[in-house]
């Protein structure tokens, strides 16, 4: 469809064009004629008849297309170089197109022995007949020249774009179907499955690149859903099953109201426990489906990190550590306030868990600073540290080390800190404070 | 049923409850009326707005999904129509967004399922008073305490006592509500306007530390824990 249009538009351009060149040589013949006719017209003038047809037989000894033809009064030809012109031409005035013999050795019927002649006829003041003209015979070969050259022109177009037409689409459509097949086997399951990309860096490479970074993205939160399935199943099961079990030794025989009392009580602080870590939970789903960025305004964080320092500085304090904050003067962030609270509140948290054990004057401290395009949050602590191979594995959801077992919390605090600092595209780092731990939250200021 | 009681708290107050859960709604009715107060229900969202609309309550207990119309949806149409009931939305969903579109549609609390029923009394109780006029006073007194907002100054019977910048806040949010029972989290979200739930007793800390201000080496105590459900300051 596409080519038939393209081959009409095409024949329909090169056939104007053929139209008009020819159109144009016709003009500057006849423009040529009048030049003649004007020379011969001041030869007349000048020199009178003889000089006329001197100049004129000169003309039309020279070689070429021109035809010249002179009569006198009573039509007998005087000079020229056709043997005979047909008698209207003569007696009319004007422009002619007409048969003539050429006059050499050819046979009759060759057909090089009759020529076209484009001619302006005129009268001259005495009486005798000019005919000034141009074999256009030639012009009409040249004309089909021109017109058969557009032609082929025409067709070897309609030939190449079919094949390039034909090619192209013969490889869009290979890429394409790559594209498809690795979605049909994303599809059937494996979901490790990428779209290949090629070294031509064009925007099917764009495409490909994009769609597999997309792919990576719903595998990571695959990944992601499917552990909090596996933790859940583990670390909500756990303290159900002790619930169920508190419960289940209240209501047998021979309690009483007191101890019964004491396991309804302990069954709410379970709940609250199993609530929390719920919520925990929720709030990290949410965050890493990215739905709170609506609520980002600019905060000053020097603020909130004295906000948390103050709140948690007198626990701190009951078992002896100092919080100490060193924050930079810098203009306000655009950040989820709440959030990076939340995550503030969590990493003071468990600093305050780790910096229980330091040797000597356990102390945190919390800083803000600004490196480079990243604003830096760190919260260090002086106490045991964690073990470098620990260091990755207590990011994860549900993740306690052995220490931090006989502690309150859920293995979710730096989860949640982990997915608000990726919700601000920044990064959660775990570094040795020698002694203790330092986890630092980098995250970039323009987002 | 064991609820805690509260001296000193509100009562009589007339309350809209609009819950489709039959349980959680016959649970809470029972647990208002032991606290002294009279509980309407609306169990869909069309019969939870017009009860609303056409009868005057202390507070409005809006659940946020509800059939037929939600619970937003209602709080809305009432703040356009000029009332000003206090209204206490519950909801399931807890995120910070949620909280916030609650809010901004009129709600003048927010709660999130599951919750203590001492924290859903010790805020209704606050919203109901908040809405009781002459409440714009730059001094409190409780007892021999007084608390002045405009000089920052605090006595207790006469004698200057100092407080930190923070203290100073509690103290002014306790003696606003005197007498009436404040939770922890409507300390930490009034006090330190953060709305999450600290699993440390960072609160309780921070109060025995206001307590020894206040209260140490005085005859009476003003500052009460009430177990199970936060703090009252009275005389």
């Amino acid at each position: 469809m596409l080519i038939a249009v393209f081959v009409v538009f095409a024949i329909g351009i090169l056939g104007y064009l053929a139209y008009q060149t020819s159109i144009m040589i016709q003009t500057q013949q006849l423009r040529a004629i009048d030049s003649e006719i004007d020379q011969l017209n001041k030869q007349y003038q000048r020199l009178g008849t003889r000089g006329l047809v001197v100049a004129l037989q000169r003309n039309a000894n020279r070689p070429g297309p021109g035809i010249y033809y002179v009569a006198d009064p009573t039509g007998q030809a005087i000079a020229g170089n056709v043997l005979a012109v047909p008698i209207d031409v003569l007696e009319n005035p004007g422009t002619h197109t007409f048969k003539y013999d050429r006059g050499e050795d050819l046979h009759a019927d060759d057909p090089r022995a009759q020529g076209v002649a484009l001619v302006k006829s005129f009268q001259l003041p005495s009486g005798f007949r000019l005919v000034v003209g141009r074999d256009i015979v030639e012009r009409r070969g040249y004309s089909a020249a021109i017109f058969q050259a557009f032609g082929w022109g025409v067709l070897w177009i309609i030939a190449l774009s079919v094949i390039v037409g034909v090619l192209t689409a013969r490889s869009v459509l290979k890429r394409v179907d790559t594209v498809s097949d690795t979605a049909r086997k994303i599809m059937s399951g494996s979901m490790s499955e990428r779209i290949p990309v090629t070294k031509r860096n064009d925007e099917f490479d764009g495409l490909a690149t994009n769609l597999n970074a997309m792919l990576e993205r719903i595998e990571q939160l695959m990944q992601g859903l499917k552990e909090v399935t596996d933790n859940v199943a583990h670390d909500l099961k756990t303290p159900l099953t002790r619930l169920r079990n508190k419960v289940e030794g209240a209501l047998k025989d021979g309690t009483t109201p007191d101890q019964q009392r004491e396991a309804l009580e302990t069954t709410i602080e379970e709940c609250d426990q199993l609530i929390r870590t719920f919520n925990a939970l929720l709030m990290i789903a949410r965050v890493e489906a990215g739905s709170p960025s609506g609520a980002f305004s600019p905060v000053d964080l020097a603020d909130v990190i004295t906000d948390i320092a103050e709140l948690y500085e007198p626990v701190a304090e009951d078992s002896g550590i100092t919080i100490s904050t060193e924050l930079a003067a810098l203009p306000r962030f655009s950040c989820n306030r709440e959030l990076i609270g939340q995550a503030l509140v969590n990493l003071v948290e468990n600093a305050i868990k780790y910096a229980k054990d330091a040797k000597e004057n356990p102390a945190i401290t919390i800083s803000l600073h600004v490196a480079g395009k990243n604003m830096i949050i760190e919260v260090a602590d002086n106490g045991a540290g964690i073990p470098v191979e620990d260091r990755q594995r207590v990011l994860e959801r549900f993740v306690r080390l052995e220490k931090s077992r006989s502690e309150p919390g859920s293995g979710l605090g730096l989860s949640l800190v982990a997915a608000v600092a990726r919700l601000h595209k920044g990064t959660i780092e775990i570094l040795d404070n020698k002694p203790g731990a330092r986890i630092r939250l980098s995250m970039p200021t323009e987002h | 049923m064991f609820f805690p009681s509260v001296e000193g708290s509100l009562v009589g107050m007339k309350i809209l409850l609009i819950e489709d859960d039959r349980e959680a709604a016959n649970y809470l009715i029972q647990a208002l009326d032991e606290a002294g107060h009279v509980t309407h229900h609306a169990a869909d969202g069309e019969t939870g707005y017009a009860m609303a609309s056409s009868m005057d309550y202390d507070i409005l207990i809006v659940d946020r999904m509800l059939p037929r119309r939600d619970g937003l949806s209602i709080i809305e149409s009432l703040r356009a129509e000029n009332d000003e009931t206090p209204a206490l939305i519950l909801s399931a969903l807890g995120e910070v967004d949620d909280r916030v579109t609650g809010l901004r549609a009129g709600g003048d609390d927010y709660l999130t399922k599951p919750y203590a029923f001492s924290e859903l009394l010790a805020r209704i109780e606050v919203l109901a008073r908040r809405s009781a006029p002459a409440e714009a006073s730059t001094a409190y007194q409780v007892g021999g305490l007084t608390l002045d907002r405009l000089s920052r100054n605090v006595e207790r019977d006469g004698e200057k006592i100092t407080l930190q910048p923070r203290e100073f806040r509690l103290l002014e949010y306790l003696m606003k509500h005197s007498g009436q029972v404040v939770t922890r989290t409507m300390l930490l979200e009034n006090v330190w306007d953060y709305h999450f739930d600290p699993q440390t007793n960072v609160i309780d800390v921070h109060m025995s530390r206001l307590r020894t201000k206040i209260d140490k080496g005085r005859p009476s105590v003003l500052l009460h824990t009430i177990r199970g459900a936060g703090y009252m300051i009275r005389a």
